[in-house]
């Protein structure tokens, strides 16, 4: 009896272990989840690199002419990302920091910045103010964006990277109608520029006015966009976005840039700042096979870019600068080349561009696993940048990525003559 | 008419399906719809992926869904997928991401979220928004109704769906690939009262012969009415879905 007891006993309390890890196993405690009025989220982020530098590259020996000669430079880079909210009423207040510092074999460096601060009012549905510094992205193309008026520089190579704001003053309306127009959103902003306010978005005091027509109409996104003469040169341009079928999108930009300036270096070594009106364009597609395969594939006039004669002005005169440098010692040409790095050295400087990503979403069964590869090709001169890609989720809030990259170009070309030739990158992010 | 053609007539008449039977299909569809939800509502749903070995990778989504064709799904967690917001609009859907800072239009069979799951689990709207009814049948306790896909803008080509005859809630669906493949099997389980007049499973387990002794499960909480603006389903306001709470 005794005996049986026990037995009951334990049937049962294995019966309702059984119920409590059924139970357990599909808890959803929402309480966990509730809205609060202060948010705050982020990453932390390991990136180990090492790249093989291009002894013979032009770029190599305008930045390593006054060092001892290597063939390797390795860099760690730790970064921080915190962004938090605060919600009150009908106001809500957004701040982004971004901090990363840096150590390689020659240096080390910190950075600190405040990517985002910015206050938000919105009375009702469809209507918004806001106020502060502010990341705006506009356009429609996945690595360059030629409307992109009111933004920092993306990398291709990194197209999806957060990035510093400017200071904007603006507001947003939006309205929905049925039938064809089914949705227009109209973004009038003040971007001021001085002496102590988005210094970086171009010289003097100007207010900077800029506007945004979006419209959604017979599922096509369009989008029309302007920025007025200021601190930069008056612009305009549009894009647009469509589903051509249920795996293909298509997408394009167009804009046309008044006044662009960039320094061009002549033969002799005299530099001149060329003024004229451009116009850049991207046209675009993102392609999803039946296996799953992801094409993104973007082809991008870049009217502010430097022509092949140009480019190859500039690269000649830093090679000749560099053999004048061992010949003699005299350095000064090559800190007159150096100083322009900035508009010749910038990731793709010249015209005409080919973007090309494959991803394959989880090959061989393997869960969160994602492979990729990017190439892009410049169209002028043929050389090209290739970065294959191994990306993995599996680990809740842990993504890790491991990137190489491999440069071809011959001399005086674009990739060819880049300070490295190979990199290798692992990206080790946390979020919290 | 003679006596024996006047009953092969009646035989026949019983035997082929007739157009009433697929009107009874398709209101029987959208009731299966109304019962599972509103029109227009707010949820939570939690996912489950469960791998052989017991490992789980779990997301949590907040949704919000606007007549037959206006959906937002917002992540809150875990904290590498907050904030990622989708947008769809019939056979438009676009792709919010934190980082990136804008909606990018996808095609719709893109995947946004790793493992088993896709979007028809995630983004569906009514199954008689995207399903036609090809067969209806009355069945002992219940119903079996078999579906396809009205466009190609949703995954599953082909749904043969079991029905429950006293709540009209699905209990069983299997969802196949236009070739007939059969790609998972939807059982729905756990039926809870969630208050105002909705009474649904509460959670829905997939399995799939193409991923075996993987396991996914949906976990239902907090679904209600909500009317929102139209205003809400826009590229401009869905960075902001996380405001909708």
């Amino acid at each position: 009896m005794r005996a049986r007891l026990l037995a009951s006993c334990a049937a049962a309390c294995l019966a309702g272990s059984a119920i409590a890890e059924a139970e357990e196993k599909y808890s959803f405690d929402i309480g966990k989840f509730e809205k609060q009025p202060f948010e705050l989220s982020g990453y932390a982020e390991l990136r180990p690199e090492s790249y093989r530098l291009n002894r013979d590259g032009a770029l190599y020996k305008l930045n390593f002419y006054n060092q001892s000669a290597r063939t390797r430079l390795d860099r760690t880079t730790g970064a921080l990302e915190i962004s938090g909210l605060y919600r009150h009423g009908i106001a809500t207040f957004n701040a982004t920091a971004h901090g990363e510092v840096s150590r390689d074999d020659l240096q080390s460096s910190d950075r600190a910045r405040m990517y985002e601060a910015y206050l938000t009012l919105e009375p009702s549905t469809g209507v918004r103010f806001e106020a502060g510094k502010r990341a705006l992205r506009w356009g429609k193309g996945y690595a360059w964006n030629p409307v992109g008026f009111i933004e920092r520089p993306k990398d291709p190579n990194d197209p999806e990277l957060s990035r510093e704001g400017f200071a904007v003053l603006g507001g947003s309306f939006t309205r929905s109608f049925d039938g064809p127009l089914q949705t227009v959103t109209f973004t009038p902003l003040l971007v001021p520029t001085s002496r102590q306010m988005n210094k970086d978005f171009g010289p003097g005091n100007h207010a900077n006015p800029a506007a945004r027509l979006s419209v959604l109409y017979r599922d096509t996104d369009i989008d029309f966009m302007i920025l007025g003469q200021g601190a930069r040169g008056a612009r305009y341009g549009f894009d647009f976005a469509r589903n051509l079928s249920t795996n293909l999108e298509i997408h394009g930009e167009w804009a046309r840039i008044r006044g662009a300036a960039k320094p061009v270096l002549g033969a002799g070594g005299a530099g001149t700042l060329q003024v004229s009106d451009v116009t850049s364009y991207l046209i675009g597609l993102r392609y999803l096979t039946e296996r799953e395969t992801t094409w993104i594939v973007e082809y991008y006039r870049n009217g502010t870019g430097y022509s092949q004669e140009q480019m190859r002005t500039y690269l000649s005169f830093a090679h000749s600068a560099y053999d004048q440098f061992l010949a003699t010692g005299n350095s000064a040409a090559l800190e007159r080349a150096g100083a322009l790095q900035t508009s010749y050295g910038r990731a793709n400087p010249m015209r005409r561009y080919l973007y090309v990503r494959a991803s394959q979403k989880e090959p061989f069964d393997i869960l969160y696993f994602t492979p990729a590869v990017t190439a892009i090709f410049n169209l002028d001169d043929h050389s090209y940048s290739l970065a294959p890609e191994l990306a993995y989720t599996g680990v809740t809030n842990l993504d890790l990525r491991l990137r190489f990259f491999a440069l071809h170009g011959a001399r005086l070309t674009d990739f060819g003559e880049k300070q490295n030739d190979r990199r290798i990158e692992l990206r080790m992010r946390y979020y919290f | 008419m003679t006596g024996t053609n006047k009953f092969a007539a009646l035989i026949l008449g019983l035997l082929l399906p007739l157009p009433a039977s697929a009107i009874d299909g398709d209101e029987l569809l959208r009731k299966v719809d109304r019962n599972l939800n509103p029109e227009s509502y707010e949820m939570y749903r939690k996912l489950i992926n469960i791998e052989p070995d017991g490992r789980r990778k779990e997301f949590v989504l907040y949704s919000v869904k606007k007549g037959r064709d206006k959906m937002i799904a917002l992540f809150l967690d875990p904290p590498s997928e907050k904030g990622r917001a989708t947008l769809r609009i019939g056979d438009n859907m676009w792709l919010y991401i934190p980082e990136v800072g804008k909606p990018i239009r996808i095609t719709s069979l893109q995947s946004v979220v790793g493992g088993i799951f896709n979007n028809a689990d995630i983004f569906n709207l009514d199954y008689s928004a995207e399903y036609a009814v090809e067969k209806y049948e009355q069945r002992p306790g219940g119903h079996y109704l078999e579906l396809k896909a009205r466009t190609g803008a949703v995954a599953y080509d082909r749904l043969k769906m079991k029905v429950d005859g006293p709540t009209l809630l699905p209990t069983e669906i299997e969802a196949y690939a236009a070739s007939g493949l059969l790609i998972k099997t939807l059982h729905f389980k756990d039926i809870k009262d969630f208050g105002k007049g909705i009474r649904r499973p509460s959670v829905l387990e997939t399995d799939s012969p193409l991923y075996k002794g993987y396991k996914s499960v949906l976990i239902y909480a907090n679904i209600g009415r909500r009317d929102l603006p139209d205003e809400v389903f826009t590229l401009d306001y869905l960075p902001r879905a996380r405001e909708l709470r």
